[in-house]
Order: structure tokens, then C-alpha cells, then sequence
């Protein structure tokens, strides 16, 4: 079985409706009403909906103006640019509308491997001169060109797609048709059905021309046809039809065509007659010029072409999916399904994308415009506002107090036994810049099947800001002069020193045997503390009695909710920092910060 | 070439018997190559074995065809499993193949075709047969006795696809292009081996 490695998840506040709205104000009303029911409601980590919910520190992001915690689910993105991964060219979004989102310079994936492609000569007779090029791609005058994948040696020249020059890739593909047939453009379509020698030709060619063009039609000439076909039919009978002067504007969005359609289907009685005699009226398609496309059932060439190739010649579901859809593509009952059949893929567009709280809408995430650069310009993330925790196995070196934890317990991912109290060191990281107070609440008992009793020995302390050294030295009322450096170093260590002697008192350093104290902080640094949780796993033995059913996955890891809530004192909205040293205790406010997290400590032996 | 950068790697170890050899007068062999072995060491006409490439002959005769190139601290004639040590086992490898940086090919009548290019890191199981212009994608493994068609592609842990490039003879007179150039760069010293 795989080792767990201890995890901290937070959950979010968004996935819990009452909490959407909250403010940070304590003395606000709702917070009141709201604690009624939060008060008996432990969050279960195992609950379906918590999947979505626990994200790591790393990915949240935290929003200065409502003072809250903001996930992936709870931003709001806005797009500000889309570039290609491949080249990096960015690409305005009204090129977007009109040519999509894919790359259209010349940057290609390989159908097979997803590998870059790159555009190479083909060979198409030992060339004495290729010897001065070995990788062959810069003899400048040799044939035609093809898109070669470095990594898997695919080619275009698979699919039957050469192409004429080694730019403008992209152009010059969206006119070729698999096996290296030009797809003709609506407009050359149109001109040659003008074209009067082809028009007066003889009825034997015109038919073979004509069967020809029926295995040519594709998606798009199947729907020019059928478009151009159905425009006809519609202004027919309108011009025709000389009773219905009223009606002579029926198109295509007039509402009184609307209104004709309705009547056709709900049977009206005024215009009933008429309609149906319109409706004779109207044909369909009988031809392949007015977009008929005869379903080709007949797929003995496909089924020939699978006992050739067998399977290993058929593209599978995701190498089809990734195609990208091609006007010049076969109608249904044609489209390929083997690999020969595969096209190169331009390269989808990637965004950058700013985000914004959903609530004040405030921009809580904004990168760099510019491709190139991977900066950002604003990033609120939550690690530098709420505090960071740190699960580590605390072995109790010693073993003669009661827990005697076995040996496994001090290695990181061992399993945990069952019954046997085993103690984590929990290390809360204070990232802001003001002293903040944490009070933890835990259940007793983890809720789910095996219920693991579980004991936060220091629920509530404090942690001193995140100050550096020569803050503290700013803040320091005494020191005046600059040559009182090194005395007030000094004056630090021993106030520092002082402090830390008063957080271990119950810790006893190593002198009495690292007895366990509880309501005492385990260790305190500058801006970190640590505490001990003790837990005492669940037996995972079944009870072999009726309904009992068996063990899941991952019922064996040993999650614990925690509800987290931080208070501090912060400045009253002042964006000068420099201001607020000298005034008084007034212009701070306090402010509170609560939320659910699982600490995920390790697999239990089974 | 001065002497202010050393190498950090330790020095080529010469332990292990020396085999006897048969070179063509054309090859380019590195003075750091290392070939131990009992069996005989063939390199035919204008191969090119790079520094710390390593040949062992101790499970059998290793023979290398024409214009090879056999990059740096790969492994020819590697044996890995001790226990089904055949008496008799030996690497043929073809024309025209390249077996690049940290690849291994494994003892036990193994054959590498015409052509091939055994990828960075990549592995050929003992007594496997690698048909020619295949193509052993970086870190591919070939499973000891496999048979691998001509003209084969193996990528992406072990996916196999028919490579139509049909670039052979291109891809020969890249190797030839190339050979030319290693002959001027790495300093050959094939007496030292004799």
C-alpha cells in the first residue's frame, strides 16, 4: 500500500452556504445567528461533497476586501489573452471570432503522440546536394514539404497531405483533403458549376461528373447545397402564389412564417387549405447539387482495410476526439476511423486569465498581459494571510510515559496501529505581520465509519507576527541612538529567550522525559508554534455480523476535521503602513477568520 | 585541450580482462572507451565509439557493423539478470546504428538492425531482435527475446507504430554527415586497446 504522506486540506467557504455572506465583523448579527447551527455541525472529510471543497493551502487565494477565503470554484475568471503554447503569439480576440481557437501559424501537434510537429522536405529522390543538410530540413529548393513528428516519426505524408511551400502551413491545409485531393472553396464550387463547357458538356460526362461529385460532397458543400437549395424553395412559391399578397414578404425571419409553421402543425382552420398547399409546394433535396447526400452504407472498403491493418491501424477514441473539426471532412457515413485517416492538430489556444472575488469583485489575481513574462501583477494568495500548518509524527523518545508510541510512529508515512495512541506535532506558520490568536476545535470522535478519538492538547495560543529582526528593532520604544545596536540585540535575545521559556514551561524541554501537558504549546518560534495531537486510530476489524459491509478505499486513512479560527488586530483599513506606528490603539480593529480543514495524518494498519 | 578543467567523475576504471579485439583501421574509438571481457570485440569500418561507452564481452563475442555510433556511458553487452547467464551470448549490432547516451543492450544473442537508433537510456532485453530503421524512443525498454518488426517505432512506454518516413537512405547519410564530424572531435586511439 502506498505511504501517505501527512496533508493539510482547507476547505473553502464557498461550498458552504451559510457562510457565503459572512462578514468579518464579530458583533454583526449574523454571526450569531449562524453560530446556533454551526455550533453541533462537524464538517466530514469524507462527506461526497467535501471532494470538492478541500483544496491545499497553495490553491487558494484570499481576498483583502471581504477578508475571506477564495478557491478555484469561488473566483470568477475573465479572460485577458490567448496565445498559442506553442509559439507564444498572442492572439487578439477578434482574430478569435472569425478563425478559431487554434493556432494558425504553422504550430501543429502530431495526431498520434500529441509531439510538436515540424515542416520537412520530402524526399523525393536521393538528392547528392542533402548530404549538406543531414536533418534535411534546410535544403531550401527540395519538393514538396510534409509535417514530420520528431518523437513518434509520423508524418503528413500518412495522411496523404504534402504541401507545396513550407509556409503558411495552416492555409494550405484547410484546403487539402486527406490523400492530397484539393478541397474546392465555395466560391471555385460556384464558378465551375457557371462554367458553360461545363455546363454544355456532353449528359454520359455530365452524369460521370456528377457520381463523381456525389463521393465528393463533404460537410460544408453539404450544407451550401442544402442552404442554397432551401433559399430557393422558400422564395418560390412566395412569388408564385399571388393570393397571399399580404404575406409576399415571407422569408426567412418573417413572423409570418412563423405563424405558417404553427398552423401547419396545430392544424388551424383559417389557414389550413393554403398551408397544406404550400407545403406541396415544397421539396426536398432529390439531387446532389440541392444537398442530397445518399447515405453510404456499403463499408466493405473500411472492413477491408481493418483486416489489413487490424487494430492497431485504428485510431483509438481520444486520438479522434483530439481531431479538429474539418469542413473538408466526408459526411458521416465516410469518416475515417483508422489512423491513416488522421490529420495534424493545430494547437488549441491557451489563456491567461485574471480572477476576481465574486462578491466584491475586487480582482484577487491579475498576470502579466505579455506572454512571455510568467509575472504577476496582483496575487493575493491565501499562504500569505491565514497560517500555514505542518503535520509532523512526534515520537516520544523515552517510552516509559503511558503512550509508549512504537517505533513506527516517528517515521513520516508509516502506518499507524490501531488503538495505539500515536501523537503528531501540529506547526502553525503566522504569515502576517500582526500577532494572531488561534483557538482549534476538533471533534472528539472523526466522523465515518471507524471514529478515531482524537485530542488537540493546546486548543487556543497565540502567534507572534511575522516581524524580521529589524522591525522589531523599529518598533523597539527604548532604542533611540545608533549605537545602541548590539546592546539591543542583546535586550532581544533575552526577551526572546524569556518568551520562549515561558511557552515551554509545560513542554519541560528534554529534562522530564518530553512529558505531554495539556493546555501547554508544545515548542514557539518567531512567528510559528507548535502543538501536539494526540489520536487514538480505530480498529478497522470488521465485526463479521449481518450488514456489515466490507472496507472501502481509503477508509483506512485517518482524516481529522479541524475548525480553525484566527483572530487579530489589524489596522482600520490604513493603507499607510508608516502612519500607524505613532497613533493610537483606536484606528485598529479586530478581526476574525474561521474555517474548516482536514488533517490528514496517515493510513491505519488494517 | 588545457588542462584547467578536470573531470569530476572518477577515473575510467581498467579492471577485468582485456579482450581481444578486432578493429577496422577506419574506427574512431575514445582512449576513455572502456572494453572488458573475455570474449572477441569487433568494430567494423568507420564506427565511432565515444568516451566511457562501455563494451563487455564477458558473456560473449560483441560485434559493432559498419558506421556506427555508440554514444557515451551506454552499455553494450550488459548483463543484469546474473542468474540466466547464457554461455554463449553476444550482441550483434548492424550498420548504421546508433545507440545513444545511457542506453543498455543486454547479452544473450541479441541483435540491433540496419539502421536503428536505440533512444537516450533505453534498454534492449537480452536475446531481444530489433529489426532495421527501428527507431527506441529515450527510456522505451525492450523486454528480453522480443522480436521487433523493420521499420518500427516504439514510443511511449511501449507503444509500437510502422515508421513510413521511408528516410532510410537519408537517414545513412546523416549518420555518414555526422561520423565525419565526430572523427574530428573525439581524439581516436585504437592502439591502446590492440
Amino acid at each position: 500500500m502506498a505511504a501517505l504522506t501527512p496533508y493539510t486540506y482547507i476547505q473553502c467557504p464557498c461550498s458552504d452556504l451559510s457562510t457565503l455572506g459572512r462578514t468579518s465583523d464579530p458583533k454583526s448579527p449574523r454571526a450569531d445567528e449562524a453560530d446556533d447551527d454551526d455550533d453541533d455541525r462537524t464538517f466530514d472529510p469524507r462527506a461526497p461533497r467535501s471532494n470538492y471543497s478541500l483544496y491545499p493551502l497553495e490553491y487558494l487565494l484570499y481576498c483583502e476586501d471581504c477578508h475571506q477565503i477564495r478557491c478555484p470554484r469561488c473566483v470568477s475568471d475573465e479572460i485577458v489573452t490567448y496565445y498559442c503554447p506553442n509559439c507564444l503569439f498572442e492572439v487578439p480576440s477578434s482574430n478569435l471570432k472569425s478563425e478559431g481557437n487554434r493556432c494558425t501559424r504553422s504550430c501543429f501537434q502530431c495526431p498520434i503522440c500529441i509531439g510538436p510537429l515540424a515542416v520537412t522536405s520530402v524526399e523525393t529522390k536521393p538528392d547528392p546536394s542533402l548530404l549538406a543538410a543531414p536533418d534535411n530540413t534546410a535544403a531550401p529548393h527540395s519538393g514538396p514539404y510534409a509535417l514530420t513528428c520528431s518523437y513518434c516519426s509520423w508524418t503528413s505524408t500518412e495522411a496523404g497531405i504534402k504541401f507545396d511551400k513550407p509556409n503558411g502551413i495552416h492555409a494550405q491545409l484547410a484546403k487539402l483533403r486527406n490523400g492530397g485531393l484539393t478541397r474546392l472553396t465555395a466560391k471555385e464550387r460556384k464558378e465551375r458549376r457557371k462554367d458553360p463547357s461545363h455546363r454544355f458538356a456532353p449528359a454520359a460526362e455530365r452524369d460521370h461528373e456528377r457520381s463523381a461529385l456525389d463521393d465528393k460532397l463533404n460537410l460544408e458543400t453539404q450544407f451550401a447545397n442544402l442552404k442554397s437549395f432551401y433559399q430557393s424553395q422558400l422564395a418560390d412559391p412566395n412569388a408564385s402564389d399571388s393570393g397571399l399578397a399580404a404575406l409576399s414578404d415571407l422569408g426567412f425571419s418573417s413572423p409570418t412564417s412563423l405563424s405558417r409553421i404553427m398552423s401547419i402543425y396545430t392544424g388551424g382552420s383559417l389557414h389550413d387549405k393554403k398551408a397544406k398547399l404550400r407545403v406541396g409546394a415544397m421539396r426536398e433535396a432529390l439531387d446532389t447539387d440541392e444537398g442530397l447526400q445518399l447515405a453510404d452504407l456499403d463499408e466493405s472498403a473500411a472492413i477491408a482495410q481493418l483486416q489489413c491493418e487490424g487494430y492497431d491501424g485504428t485510431a483509438s477514441t481520444s486520438q479522434l476526439s483530439d481531431q479538429p473539426p474539418n469542413l473538408g471532412e466526408a459526411h458521416l457515413h465516410g469518416r475515417g476511423r483508422f489512423i491513416s485517416d488522421l490529420r495534424p492538430i493545430p494547437y488549441l489556444l491557451r489563456t491567461k486569465r485574471s480572477k476576481r472575488c465574486p462578491v466584491c469583485r475586487h480582482i484577487i489575481s491579475k498576470p502579466e498581459a505579455k506572454v512571455q513574462t510568467t509575472r504577476f501583477r496582483i496575487r493575493l494568495v491565501a499562504g500569505s494571510y491565514i497560517p500555514s500548518m505542518a503535520i509532523r509524527p512526534l515520537s516520544l523518545s523515552g517510552g516509559s510515559s503511558g503512550t509508549s508510541a512504537s517505533g513506527s510512529a516517528g517515521i513520516p508515512g508509516a502506518l499507524l496501529d490501531p488503538l495505539r495512541p500515536a501523537h503528531y506535532l501540529l506547526t502553525f506558520t503566522n504569515p502576517i505581520f500582526e500577532s494572531i490568536k488561534v483557538t482549534l476545535g476538533a471533534p472528539a470522535k472523526t466522523p465515518g465509519r471507524f471514529a478515531s478519538k482524537v485530542t488537540v492538547l493546546c486548543p487556543e495560543f497565540d502567534i507572534d507576527a511575522n516581524t524580521d529582526v529589524w522591525d522589531e528593532a523599529l518598533k523597539d520604544p527604548g532604542g533611540g541612538g545608533g549605537g545602541g545596536g548590539e546592546l539591543r540585540d542583546r535586550e532581544r535575545e533575552r526577551e526572546r529567550e524569556r518568551r520562549r521559556r515561558k511557552g515551554e514551561e509545560g513542554r519541560n524541554m528534554s529534562s522530564n522525559n518530553n512529558q505531554l501537558e495539556v493546555g501547554k504549546i508544545w515548542e514557539r518560534g518567531r512567528n510559528w508554534v507548535s502543538i501536539v495531537v494526540e489520536v487514538v486510530p480505530a480498529s478497522l476489524r470488521l465485526d463479521h455480523g449481518a450488514g456489515e459491509q466490507p472496507l472501502r478505499e481509503d477508509d483506512d486513512v485517518l482524516e481529522i476535521p479541524m475548525f480553525v479560527r484566527i483572530e487579530w488586530e489589524a489596522e482600520a483599513g490604513g493603507d499607510e503602513v508608516g502612519a500607524v506606528i505613532g497613533r493610537d490603539r483606536e484606528a485598529r480593529e479586530r478581526r476574525e477568520l474561521a474555517y474548516w480543514c482536514v488533517l490528514g495524518l496517515g493510513r491505519i494498519r488494517v | 585541450m588545457s588542462s584547467k578543467r578536470h573531470s569530476i567523475l572518477p577515473p575510467v576504471s581498467s579492471s577485468g580482462p582485456k579482450p581481444p579485439v578486432h578493429f577496422s583501421s577506419s574506427i574512431t574509438i575514445a582512449d576513455s572507451a572502456i572494453l572488458t571481457g573475455t570474449h572477441p570485440i569487433a568494430i567494423h569500418g568507420e564506427s565511432v565509439v565515444h568516451p566511457r561507452a562501455k563494451l563487455d564481452s564477458l558473456a560473449g563475442r560483441i560485434t559493432v557493423g559498419r558506421r556506427c555510433v555508440v554514444h557515451e556511458r551506454s552499455t553494450l553487452g550488459a548483463v543484469f539478470g546474473a542468474s540466466g547467464r547464457i554461455t554463449e551470448a553476444a550482441v550483434t549490432l548492424g550498420d548504421y546504428v546508433t545507440v545513444e547516451v545511457g542506453a543498455a543492450i543486454e547479452a544473450g544473442e541479441t541483435v540491433v538492425g540496419e539502421g536503428t537508433v536505440v533512444g537516450v537510456g533505453a534498454r534492449v532485453g537480452a536475446g531481444a531482435v530489433v529489426g532495421k530503421y527501428c527507431t527506441l524512443t529515450p527510456h522505451s525498454e525492450i523486454a528480453a527475446g522480443e522480436v521487433i518488426p523493420d521499420f518500427t517505432v516504439v514510443y511511449s512506454n511501449g507503444m509500437r507504430r510502422p515508421d513510413k518516413r521511408g528516410v532510410a537512405e537519408l537517414r545513412n547519410k546523416g549518420m555518414a554527415r555526422q561520423i565525419d564530424v565526430l572523427r574530428r572531435m573525439i581524439p581516436s586511439n585504437p592502439t591502446k586497446f590492440a
